[in-house]
């Protein structure tokens, strides 16, 4: 082990010891931590924990936007599991998934097949299958008479909905994908670095990246619930991308974009609860970009701050 | 902008009258077609360059962060201590600002060189949609955000919120009580507070003018004050915005049509001619910005963004021309808003949702079937190329073989599918279609080129030889 890597997995424990000492912290400043909030707070954590894992493997292969594609994607499949089977939590899970992952295959599929580039084919997938929802939820809504009132929970989740089952599907999920991934470690960590070579060395790629889509989907479709549509991008990468200043090493930034992601989700729930009635789904966003933010300025050797008081010493020489 | 609209109807005056411009206007069938019409104009225009520039995805954070800028203005009208309404221009202009702002801070993370762009993009606008949520439960509790209209519009409903504008009779009324058309009234003074009868007799009474008061126009034509009603003419709100955006943008194609045309294909020759590549983006991105705020009334946040990227998207699976392009995308999106209108108020589902889901039709259709870059054309044409290489192959096969000493093993029909390692169907197929065209000769069991066939390999051998 290099002393660069020492010093950064010194600097991984010290700030998940720091982020650990945040519950104490808040205990001491009045936030009691009753079954909702333990809720709460766990599932934005584990939340946290799975959108590290997949994010740092789609902001390295530059597949970032993909995830918002994906979250839209999942509202038809919402309806369309609701119209079939009411109101089942996997039923709408599962109807979530199948249409978001439709949906990244209809965006490859459009890149592959015509000469649009992969920026219109999302943003036409995105819209198209949103639309199709929202056409579904009204047709839904005229014939029940009364209003369903589930778009709005859609579009910004609802964390205080949380009960055990979520949290320990989250905890199944964490363990599920982070099985995925240690067992495939070593391909996938080719496929997002030098993906030509993967392929020239007989690696299954399509396969690969198609195991990658599926644990994406998996995570965003869970994530739906406590984020919403449009903010489950922005916890997607933003762990990782914080994640990524500090280090070089696959290892390293995905152990810390966990951690960085776990400290937004349950961070977010915590502040909430600290702030009353300030949305949760928002609140971790935040406490995520800020750590994007802290990230790109003080990062050593990358950050703006040290790239500034480099470029000083250099004029000073 | 209410100078202009008043210009506008004088100038519709001039061909019809008040009562039929209301009664157009009034129908909230015509309203919804019209913005949905003065809609995808502006935003098929913008869209065009978008897709060009692979900006796609920029329209999409544009329209989210500027709720963002919607909110930040609403809550600097409330600092201000003026009333604030949804539809000030104060609001145009922070929703405006926000859009250009998102792309201005997408630049400068991904100018650091420290996140790339597509990670950029995705962090800015949600960061900015969570502040904007959070700004909004804080400070503004109160106002309910009606989740339905600011992600899905209300374009069915854009006829209801008009603006008014007077032609003639428009003075106010004043009434006093000398004038004759006062009404006078008697009051009982002591009544209420004695707690007697107006009929008792120690009941005061006083005489007061009952329609006291000054009035507009259309007040004192409700009660009757005047003889001549006030001409009135209804415009609905969400009407002016569009077309002054519908026309930008159009002037802005017209204007630079050339600068625009050559900066989307290739920016690195615009600069070294001497455009400004990221002045033009810019403007662009203004227009887009203005364009997406003032359709978000009316189709609502996510869903605009399929009028700017799929008729685009669909008009460049079309053509290979820039002006053609132009012309395609607003006219597709023009008919998939008429339809879907018509399909949304049958089914009776989500308006704009239904527009796009037949944009989306549209955009399917195309991609099957357009001439130029169909999928099914293109499937047609490697079933086509497929078929060719093997006849190919097989006369290339017969032809290298046809005066050696194996000939007669090589070019059996019942043993030549082994040669090429083939099915024996499909060298079966293939023979026959070769013997249609006369290409070869089936005697006695033996293949044999015609003379016809030889020449024909002897063609694309050269043909090849020449690459």
């Amino acid at each position: 082990m290099s002393p660069e890597d020492r010093r950064v997995w010194r600097f991984i424990s010290a700030a998940g010891l720091g982020m650990a000492l945040g519950v104490p912290l808040s205990m001491a400043l009045g936030v009691s931590y009753d079954y909702t909030l333990t809720n709460v707070a766990l599932g934005g954590t584990l939340l946290g924990i799975l959108c590290g894992m997949v994010g740092t493997f789609a902001v390295l292969r530059r597949q970032s936007l993909i995830g918002d594609t994906l979250s839209h994607a999942a509202l038809p499949g919402v309806v369309i599991a609701f119209l079939l089977f009411g109101r089942e939590p996997s039923a709408l899970l599962l109807g979530a998934a199948m249409t978001g992952g439709l949906g990244v295959l209809l965006v490859n599929w459009l890149v592959s097949t015509t000469r649009l580039k992969q920026d219109a084919a999302m943003g036409i997938v995105l819209t198209a299958f949103f639309a199709i929802g929202v056409a579904l939820l009204s047709y839904i809504q005229g014939r029940a008479g009364a209003s369903q009132a589930g778009l709005e929970r859609f579009i910004f989740g609802q964390a205080a909905a949380m009960v055990e089952r979520d949290v320990l599907m989250l905890g199944a999920a964490c363990a599920v994908v982070g099985t995925a991934l240690l067992a495939f470690w070593k391909e996938l960590k080719l496929l997002s670095f030098d993906p030509d070579f993967a392929r020239a060395n007989g690696l299954p790629t399509a396969r690969l990246s198609a195991l990658l889509s599926a644990l994406k989907v998996t995570v965003i479709v869970l994530g739906l619930q406590l984020a919403g549509v449009i903010l489950m991008v922005g916890l997607l990468i933003a762990p990782a991308v914080a994640a990524r200043q500090w280090t070089r090493r696959l290892e390293q930034m995905i152990v810390l974009a966990m951690l960085f992601g776990a400290f937004s989700g349950g961070s977010g729930a915590v502040l909430s609860a600290l702030e009353g009635g300030l949305p949760t789904g928002p609140l971790m966003i935040a406490v995520a970009f800020s750590l994007v933010m802290l990230a790109l300025a003080l990062a050593p050797e990358r950050g703006v701050l040290w790239q500034l008081w480099r470029r000083q010493l250099r004029r000073e020489v | 902008m209410q100078a202009f609209e008043r210009l506008l109807i004088e100038l519709l005056l001039r061909f019809t009258t008040a009562e039929r411009l209301n009664a157009f206007l009034g129908d909230p069938r015509n309203v919804a077609l019209l913005v949905g019409a003065l809609v995808a104009i502006s935003t098929a225009l913008c869209g065009v360059f978008l897709v060009l520039r692979k900006m796609a995805m920029t329209a999409d954070a544009i329209s989210h962060s500027a709720l963002f800028g919607i909110v930040v203005a609403f809550l600097a009208m409330l600092a201000l201590g003026q009333a604030p309404n949804l539809s000030a221009p104060l609001l145009l202009i922070g929703a405006a600002a926000a859009g250009v702002g998102t792309v201005v801070l997408t630049e400068l993370i991904e100018r650091s060189n420290l996140v790339k762009s597509d990670a950029a993009l995705g962090l800015v606008f949600p960061f900015l949609f969570a502040l904007a949520v959070i700004l909004v439960t804080r400070y503004i509790p109160n106002v309910h955000l009606d989740t339905d209209s600011v992600m899905l519009g209300e374009i069915g409903m854009a006829w209801a919120n008009a603006n008014s504008h007077c032609f003639a009779n428009c003075e106010s009324v004043t009434i006093t009580a000398e004038d004759p058309r006062a009404k006078m009234a008697r009051r009982c003074l002591n009544c209420a507070a004695e707690g007697i009868s107006p009929r008792s007799p120690g009941a005061v009474f006083e005489t007061y003018c009952a329609n006291c008061g000054t009035f507009s126009a259309a007040e004192a034509w409700q009660r009757r004050l005047i003889a001549q009603p006030p001409e009135l003419v209804f415009v609905p709100r969400a009407l002016m915005p569009l077309t002054i955006i519908a026309l930008l943008n159009l002037l802005f194609v017209l204007l630079f049509y050339k600068e625009l045309k050559l900066t989307s294909f290739d920016a690195t020759l615009a600069t070294v001619f001497g455009f400004k590549p990221a002045l033009l983006s810019y403007a662009l991105l203004i227009l887009v910005s203005l364009t997406a705020v003032a359709a978000f009334d009316a189709v609502g946040a996510i869903l605009v963004v399929a009028f700017f990227v799929m008729p685009a998207a669909a008009a460049y699976l079309l053509t290979d021309r820039l002006w053609q392009m132009l012309m395609i995308a607003p006219a597709l999106s023009l008919a998939a808003s008429l339809i879907g209108y018509e399909t949304a108020q049958s089914l009776d589902l989500s308006i704009s949702a239904a527009m796009v889901s037949v944009l989306f039709f549209f955009f399917v259709l195309i991609w099957l079937f357009s001439p130029r870059h169909g999928l099914l054309l293109a499937l047609f044409r490697r079933w086509q190329q497929r078929r060719l290489f093997a006849e190919q192959l097989l006369l290339g096969h017969l032809y290298n073989h046809q005066h050696t000493a194996q000939a007669d093993s090589e070019s059996a029909q019942s043993t030549l599918h082994e040669h090429l390692s083939w099915t024996s169907d499909k060298t079966a197929r293939c023979l026959a279609r070769l013997h249609a065209k006369r290409l070869v000769d089936i005697r006695a069991g033996q293949v044999r080129l015609t003379e016809h066939g030889v020449a024909l390999v002897r063609a694309f051998r050269s043909e090849l030889a020449l690459h």
